[in-house]
């Protein structure tokens, strides 16, 4: 049977070739990294043009061709896309020189302008290619079609986006809540920690609203729609991420308008000399000496490779050292956001806590009731049975053995023993002895009662990193969209004084832009109701494990083993790599001046001044190397 | 039911045009063959061993022929990337103008479907719950209205460096057994290779196209045989 294809992935990538539904699978491959693929093809074929150069120039000249094949023509189709749109950058006087060094006999330097520029960009790409799909995944949570019941009775499948207010649904135990609904059938609980960030399980039975994205967690509900899918919960969430992605400070803009402003004041000045040379100084327009050919040096000795790789292989180095240490970063400019940082706020649910209900105790503790409750729990899926069964298998207890099991959705679970004595896990009826943030279940064994009590769990590593954050200049704070008196306890164990909670994903994103807007604010958060969130702060952090597939998708940093223990270390590298950039650039801006000055005044041959220009581009490149080491 | 979308036609005759579309798109020219890396290599092989068997007839020497051929192989596999990119790319349009469709006039996509089922026999209420069904799931429908109103079909294109790989090889190995026909039997052994080959790559791609094999082969062996004399001799006149 043919396998449907899923064309979501295809469109959120930009179309990319490589998983383009209509090639065989086997030819996919092909089309992966090819800017990436090309320009190392052209860096070797470089490469054989330089030896070959000494030996046998035609060979050389083939060669050469071939660099300005694989990394000219890109580059030129670039150049005049940004020449379309009246842009004059960085890339056009890249391009520019590459091929006017042809023209003044120097093609050799030309392509190796074009092979740094064509790295640079094939790298960039490839780096900046996963964050490409930021909403992809919240499409993948979001049901496309719901179960209708129909006048009749029956029931069919229909396209969630064709699905009006008033509409009966049917959603099954397991599955995920389509729309915006009220409940108008049958009791169960649903698990909403990915969209609120409340952790324990909600029970909702007839008149309760439910929100979209909701999973059912027990028996099927019979819901009445509220809100078409436009107008839904995770419609909502995608509009609060695509706003805060589009509002999100980008520091790259600032390195955008200073290559636009030099390649301009660059290209003008090459005029201006090639003009104006001869009637200042009496020399001619044209030949070696002429103002055009000094002009033309001048262009290329100008044009910014060092410039050019001064941020990427920095960054490119602390990209690859974060990623041996379990950091994956989606873009460099992210490491100097982070430097920027003077808040740090954490998500509770999943991010200071492990986002599992653990059973704290058991009071009394009775290994043979345990057993009992081991052997009605086992039978369900639902957190709390989960967090039964863990503890059994922890005191090392067998299940044991059940007659006439039953579930009752909402309320808990019934059995017989192997003796006949009656067992029922459920809520108790009086919730005096409840802690904030803690969940109770009951379990009676005949006229015994028996309490178990959970919690969602603190992370290990959670104390001693609000200890190390202390010594960074990094104030930290929780925002929650669970209750306050879940989170104040949390609070108080770590020394976080400041506590934002009860958020809904809108609240919390306005509050993340107040505060990313007084000074730089580095997010860490696992749900969905993050994900606007972890967009629109100056930094977004995400648990790769733990984190949803949207959150990791919004934000600008994964934590691939959600280990919160490395964020010092991560604060600390990015504080260097600051540093390092501002270094090359440095350097870079030297190296540019020293070599354009003395080819512009005929002091030096165009092949020294490259040669200075090439120095400059290989003492960035070995400084950024630096950031290496983990 | 706008009418924009339909231009005045009824559903069918819309579908119909689609198809046309479709097929225009996710054609290429190769010869006459079907696009992908075997055609392509069946073709630039073939082509290969006509130009050199020309240059032979013509009496070109060995070693300008050998620089053609150096030129020729990057022609034909640039060529050969870049026709299957062009055809990417057109496909590539379709299926986001396919989308927009779906997304945009839904009401016209059910005419559509609608149409397309009930020229299949479909009728009353199962067709009713059929199209039900098909626009129930956007990347279902997407993938129905690809393969049944454009006539595509998914996943069964080579990658346009693939099939220049392909064409590579066809050149490459084109040159090499007509070389090794030219050392061997340097009075007609070229000549031989070159109908070796071009029967070989005719066959094959005859097979590949489920076209009568034999018939094949003989019109493209006749074909060849033909240019080949008619430069041959137009040379001699001309001389």
């Amino acid at each position: 049977m043919k396998t449907p294809f899923v064309f979501d992935e295809f469109f959120a990538s930009g179309q990319e070739e490589s998983i383009s539904p209509f090639l065989t699978k086997d030819s996919k491959k092909w089309g992966k990294n090819l800017g990436l693929r090309s320009a190392c093809s052209a860096g070797c074929f470089l490469a054989l043009a330089f030896g070959f150069s000494f030996v046998n120039q035609p060979i050389s000249f083939l060669f050469l061709s071939l660099v300005y094949f694989f990394a000219g023509v890109p580059a030129l189709l670039g150049s005049l896309k940004d020449i379309k749109n009246l842009e004059i950058n960085i890339d056009v006087l890249m391009t520019l020189a590459a091929f006017i060094a042809v023209v003044i006999g120097s093609g050799l330097e030309g392509a190796l302008l074009l092979v740094l520029f064509e790295l640079s960009h094939g790298i960039e790409e490839n780096v900046s290619r996963k964050a490409k799909s930021a909403l992809h995944n919240l499409n993948y949570l979001a049901p496309k079609f719901a179960h209708v019941i129909g006048e009749n009775g029956t029931l069919f499948e229909k396209a969630v986006r064709e699905i009006g207010v008033g509409v009966q649904l049917l959603v099954k135990n397991g599955e995920i809540v389509p729309l915006d609904a009220k409940v108008i059938g049958g009791t169960s609980s649903v698990n909403l920690v990915h969209l609120t960030g409340e952790s324990l399980p909600v029970p909702k039975t007839v008149g309760d609203e439910l929100p979209a994205g909701a999973r059912n967690l027990e028996a099927a509900l019979h819901l009445e729609v509220l809100r078409t899918s436009s107008d839904s919960t995770l419609a909502r969430i995608i509009q609060l991420i695509t706003q805060a992605q589009e509002a999100k400070p980008r520091l790259q803009r600032w390195l955008d308008r200073f290559g636009k402003r030099y390649a301009s004041t660059v290209i003008g000045l090459t005029l201006l000399f090639a003009c104006a040379l001869p009637f200042l100084w009496s020399i001619p327009f044209s030949g070696a000496e002429g103002s055009i050919y000094r002009a033309l040096a001048f262009l290329i000795a100008a044009s910014p490779c060092a410039l050019i790789i001064a941020t990427p292989t920095a960054y490119l180095s602390a990209i690859s050292a974060c990623a041996r240490s379990g950091i994956l970063l989606k873009g460099g400019i992210t490491l100097d956001a982070l430097a920027s940082c003077s808040q740090i706020a954490f998500d509770k649910t999943g991010t200071l806590t492990t986002g599992e209900l653990t059973c704290t105790a058991m009071e009394p503790l009775d290994l043979n009731a345990l057993s009992l409750a081991y052997g009605l729990e086992r039978q369900v899926v639902h957190p709390i049975a989960t967090a039964i069964c863990k503890l059994a298998v922890k005191k090392e207890c067998l299940p044991a053995p059940i007659r006439g099991f039953r579930a009752i959705p909402g309320t808990g679970v019934e059995g017989v023993s192997e003796e006949g004595v009656v067992l029922c896990i459920g809520i108790p009826d009086t919730l005096a002895e409840k802690k904030p943030g803690e969940l109770l279940a009951l379990l009676t064994v005949g006229e015994k009662r028996f309490l178990f009590r959970f919690s969602d769990q603190l992370r290990k590593e959670a104390p001693a990193l609000l200890q190390q954050l202390k010594t960074h200049p990094i104030t930290p704070l929780i925002l929650t969209g669970d209750r306050l008196e879940n989170a104040l306890p949390l609070g108080q164990s770590l020394g976080i004084a400041t506590i934002f909670a009860d958020l809904r994903p809108e609240d919390k994103l306005a509050k993340v832009a107040a505060l990313s807007d007084q000074g730089g604010l580095a997010m860490v958060g696992d749900g969905i109701n993050d994900a606007p969130a972890l967009a629109r702060a100056t930094v977004g952090i995400s648990m790769g494990k733990i984190g949803s597939a949207t959150a990791v998708d919004a934000s600008d940093v994964v934590l691939l083993n959600d280990d919160l223990s490395l964020l010092p270390w991560l604060f600390a590298k990015a504080h260097q790599t600051r540093a390092i950039v501002k270094q090359n650039l440095t350097l870079a801006l030297v190296v540019i001046c020293f070599a354009t000055t003395p080819a512009l005044l005929g002091l030096i041959p165009i092949w020294t001044a490259v040669l200075l220009h090439e120095g400059g581009t290989l003492l960035v490149g070995l400084n950024s190397l630096r950031l290496l080491k983990r | 039911m706008k009418p924009s979308h339909f231009k005045g036609k009824e559903a069918l005759e819309h579908v119909i045009e689609a198809r046309q579309k479709g097929f225009a798109a996710s054609a290429e020219v190769h010869g006459t063959e079907l696009p992908g890396h075997y055609n392509a290599a069946a073709d630039a092989a073939k082509e290969t061993s006509l130009i050199l068997t020309i240059l032979w007839t013509l009496s070109v020497s060995h070693q300008l022929s050998l620089f053609f051929l150096c030129g020729w192989l990057v022609w034909k596999v640039g060529r050969s990337a870049i026709l299957g990119w062009s055809r990417l790319e057109r496909l590539h349009r379709l299926i986001e103008e396919e989308r927009w469709e779906i997304e945009h006039h839904r009401t016209q996509e059910r005419a559509e479907l609608t149409a397309l089922y009930a020229a299949k026999g479909f009728s009353g209420k199962l067709l009713e719950e059929v199209i039900d069904v098909l626009m129930s799931d956007d990347n279902r429908l997407l993938q129905v209205m690809l393969e049944e109103e454009l006539g595509l079909t998914l996943g069964v294109y080579e990658h346009p460096l693939k099939q220049a790989a392909g064409a590579s090889i066809g050149v490459a190995g084109a040159g090499l057994i007509m070389s090794f026909g030219l050392f061997f039997l340097p009075s007609w052994g070229p000549a031989l290779c070159s109908g070796l080959i071009i029967a070989l790559c005719s066959g094959t791609s005859a097979q590949l196209e489920r076209n009568k094999v034999a018939p094949a082969i003989i019109w493209n062996l006749a074909v060849a045989a033909l240019a080949a004399l008619s430069a041959y001799l137009v040379a001699k006149a001309a001389v």
